[in-house]
């Protein structure tokens, strides 16, 4: 709050009338870590007036955990579970990329003038977001009667992992890799007969984030057509099942086992016979390049890209069942051709022959990923903790709506003064009775 | 389970032409039909190449078993069409005129050949949304690049957080067309904001996807700790990718099954729980010792805690673990496999399974991410023979 700005760059963040297809949306957002502050971000960035609402109680304890996620610029990197101590709330590289375009304001909810205000804000929006544990908006007594008496026909999208209303797990606890394990999606990746590999991130945080945001907009299209608004209830494991693909029918036509001597399957393809189709060691240490031959041509082609090695002449090796049998020793060859090569150069020889191929890309490649910056999908911005900073941008383009992002994450309580005063209509005095108490 | 009400799904009344053979355009296709528009999918006359992708029913490999293709366009509409011809391009321009939204995926190379142009589409069809889902977007140097979903995850940077401790193996792709997935998800929200726009002025547009940018905006911390300390992540068994070495996060249990469980230096309250339902067990073995409340000291400790874990999970089966823990606010997750899933308590409880009815039995299909209490989804429909619904 008190970093010093000149006033031109306090001019840029003042917040302003939003353009954009989602201009006239204002979301009270409850949601923090993760899966929710994705699941508003989309909406965010198409026009949405995004409120987050963060703890004002002293020391800011339940404030958006990812705040205290320690990944600032320039510090050291520690790992993103760890909490440091004096950590500047403001300063975190981490929620400032998921909460740009977005506004913030500090409510202390465990006091009743805190309570009273937060129902007075929710009056003047007409979708609510919120990803607590199970219980916490009740306790508070923001149930979804109450958000449709004090906001009608209000849209309430709870994301929870097990969601809400019903079944034996509705008050189990989880994050991003407990719901990848609970839905599938951990145990079908990795290498026959062992430990799983999984995901080396929490993909379910970012697709339930995005289902959410999904399902928010096709509540907003019924409103709008209908007047009905009511309550979106996403789940993430059911989210994950729902993404298990053809795997989940394999087990409910064929009682298919995905574990045991050949499920899963490491990066062959579990079911169509065709090699090669892995990852490949490049020239340098831990750098790789990915090539799938899908078909007969895209094997020519990809003979031809070697010379016409001897290895690969064999009339057996011309069709996709052949290829297949004899996968483990065509990756031994072509691991043996690959590692000779730039993982860029050979990807893109590759690709110009006619075979599917790329390189294994880090985030320092993709910075300078010729695709990426032809599209402009990543953009910069200035904030006042984190400095000018690149965000991941919106990798959908229309032809005919613009792209309302303008600012980077709030810090903390920014928008107070706007959103109080200006939308919720709090009086100078009343604003500095709440704030000297303690409650915004 | 919600209640629900009275109304239609709201992409009730709207239809869908879909011209998508892969699981990114397939799949922005079904969700669209889900949430209850009316999807034609227009396919060659062999058939789209997605039946032609395992597995297959019952151990049947023909164009009409395909589960690939049972998954990806249930309740779509199949007609069709030999784009190469003068004909079939004139019966798609028909199906069009009424048309808010063309699925589309071919690659700008292919366009031309097909006499397909979306300036002229557009100006034709003003109230058109043309959705197009490719691997790399329509425009840039990469657009004609062929993929495929290792391809994509290489590109988006997946690959190279998701794999193994051990660096001799090469990074792995996370299962299921995640990459296909992750570019329908965004498709369908691209689309949904098109339909909004429509909903109020009445026109369409050209929304383009491309799975490659999806991809590239879904790594989680790994661009954080790039772009504010160029600090590089590691991949790690079944974990976070970070840019130091973690704690190994899965443990086997008694049935050979695993569990994802970490604990974490910040929160006191699930270690204390797990400790003190090790110790009802007799099983804490010490850890019930004040000194490990010190999150530091636990750090410093932590493979004489892992040890110990180690031990007490092996007593128990996976799922003993899982609702064990999780009956005292422990976060901890069993590594289900799909076919566990059938058969969990809860799923079954939220009403999550939906049946369509087939043409050789019933057929069970995962339910939607979400749960609307204002309208229902569209009933779960199979998918549709070659064909079916051509006039």
């Amino acid at each position: 709050m008190d970093k010093p700005q000149t006033t031109a760059a306090a001019d840029s963040r003042r917040p302003r009338p939003r353009g954009g297809p989602l201009a006239g949306v204002r979301i009270a957002d409850f949601t923090w870590v993760a899966a929710g502050p994705l699941g508003t971000r989309f909406l965010a960035d198409m026009g949405a007036e995004v409120i987050k609402i963060e703890d004002a109680s002293p020391g800011h304890v339940r404030i958006d955990h990812i705040r205290r996620v320690p990944i600032t610029r320039g510090g050291k990197p520690m790992p993103g579970g760890h909490e440091v101590a004096g950590f500047d709330i403001d300063a975190s590289g981490f929620y400032n990329n998921y909460n740009r375009s977005k506004l913030a304001v500090t409510i202390d909810m465990t006091k009743p003038e805190g309570r009273e205000l937060c129902e007075r804000l929710i009056t003047q929006c007409n979708v609510v977001v919120e990803n607590f544990a199970p219980g916490v908006m009740e306790r508070w007594g923001l149930t979804p009667e109450r958000l449709n008496e004090l906001s009608p026909e209000i849209i309430f999208a709870r994301m929870s992992g097990f969601g809400h209303e019903g079944g034996p797990y509705e008050m189990y606890r989880s994050y991003g890799p407990v719901v990848q394990a609970i839905a599938g999606l951990s145990q079908i990746s990795g290498l026959p007969g062992g430990m799983p590999s999984g995901w080396g991130m929490s993909y379910m945080d970012n697709q339930a984030g995005y289902q959410a945001t999904n399902g928010i907009l096709a509540a907003i299209y019924h409103r709008n057509a209908t007047g009905k608004g009511g309550v979106v209830d996403l789940s993430s494991v059911e989210a994950g099942v729902s993404l298990l693909g053809p795997k989940i029918l394999d087990v409910t036509v064929n009682d298919a086992v995905h574990r045991g001597d050949r499920l899963p399957c490491g990066n062959d393809l579990p079911d169509q016979a065709v090699a090669p189709h892995g990852v490949y060691p490049a020239n340098r240490e831990d750098e790789w390049i990915a090539i799938a031959v899908m078909d007969d041509q895209q094997w020519e082609n990809l003979k031809a890209a070697m010379g016409e090695p001897a290895w690969a002449a064999g009339p057996s090796l011309a069709t996709g069942e052949g290829r297949h049998a004899a996968r483990r020793e065509i990756d031994r060859h072509l691991g043996e051709w690959t590692k000779g090569h730039d993982k860029h150069e050979l990807g893109h020889r590759l690709q110009a022959a006619g075979v599917p191929a790329m390189a294994v890309q880090s985030e320092a490649d993709k910075e300078v990923d010729p695709q990426l910056e032809h599209r402009g999908l990543y953009f910069k911005l200035d904030h006042p903790a984190c400095g000018p900073s690149r965000f991941e941008g919106v990798p959908v383009k229309f032809s005919r709506t613009g792209r309302p992002i303008w600012r980077s994450a709030p810090l903390v309580g920014e928008d107070n003064d706007y959103v109080f005063k200006g939308i919720v209509g709090l009086s100078d005095e009343e604003y500095d009775t709440l704030r000297q108490s303690g409650v915004i | 389970m919600a209640q629900a009400g009275p109304s239609a799904p709201p992409f009730r009344g709207l239809k869908v032409i879909e011209l998508s053979q892969d699981p990114g355009g397939e799949m922005a296709g079904r969700y669209l039909a889900d949430l209850g528009a009316e999807v034609i999918k227009v396919e060659p006359p062999e058939g789209a190449g997605s039946r032609r992708v395992g597995p297959f029913a019952y151990g049947r490999t023909d164009a009409e078993h395909s589960l690939n293709f049972w998954f990806y366009n249930a309740n779509k509409k199949s007609v069709t069409a030999d784009l190469a011809t003068p004909a079939g391009m004139a019966q798609v321009r028909s199906l069009l005129s009424d048309a808010a939204v063309l699925v589309v995926s071919y690659q700008p190379k292919h366009l031309g050949p097909l006499g397909l142009d979306y300036d002229e589409l557009q100006r034709a069809f003003p109230k058109l949304i043309i959705l197009s889902v490719t691997p790399y977007g329509l425009t840039g140097p990469w657009a004609d690049y062929l993929s495929t979903d290792l391809i994509a995850f290489a590109g988006g940077g997946q690959l190279h957080i998701s794999g193994y401790d051990d660096h001799s193996i090469p990074p792995m792709r996370p299962g299921g067309n995640q990459a296909y997935h992750t570019a329908a998800t965004f498709a369908l929200a691209g689309a949904e904001v098109a339909l909004l726009q429509r909903q109020a002025d009445g026109l369409g547009q050209l929304v383009d996807v491309s799975m490659h940018d999806c991809l590239a905006v879904t790594v989680e911390m790994a661009f954080a700790y790039w772009e504010y300390q160029q600090a590089p992540v590691r991949r790690q068994t079944c974990r976070h990718a970070q840019p130091m070495i973690t704690h190994c996060a899965l443990f086997e249990c008694a049935d050979g099954r695993y569990i994802y469980s970490v604990v974490r230096l910040a929160d006191q309250k699930p270690f204390k729980a797990l400790i003190s339902w090790m110790a009802e067990e007799g099983m804490a073995a010490g850890l019930d010792d004040e000194k490990y409340l010190n999150p530091q000291y636990r750090q410093e400790h932590f493979y004489e805690i892992q040890t110990v874990l180690e031990c007490f999970y092996l007593t128990k089966t996976a799922d003993e673990v899982f609702k064990g823990g999780q009956d005292r606010l422990i976060p901890i997750g069993a590594l289900y496999g799909p076919e566990d899933l059938p058969a969990d308590e809860h799923l079954a409880a939220r009403g999550f399974w939906k049946t369509a009815e087939g043409e050789e039995g019933p057929i069970t299909y995962p339910g939607a991410p979400y749960v609307f209490s204002a309208f229902a989804m569209a009933k779960r429909v199979r998918a549709p023979r070659l064909g079916e619904h051509n006039p």
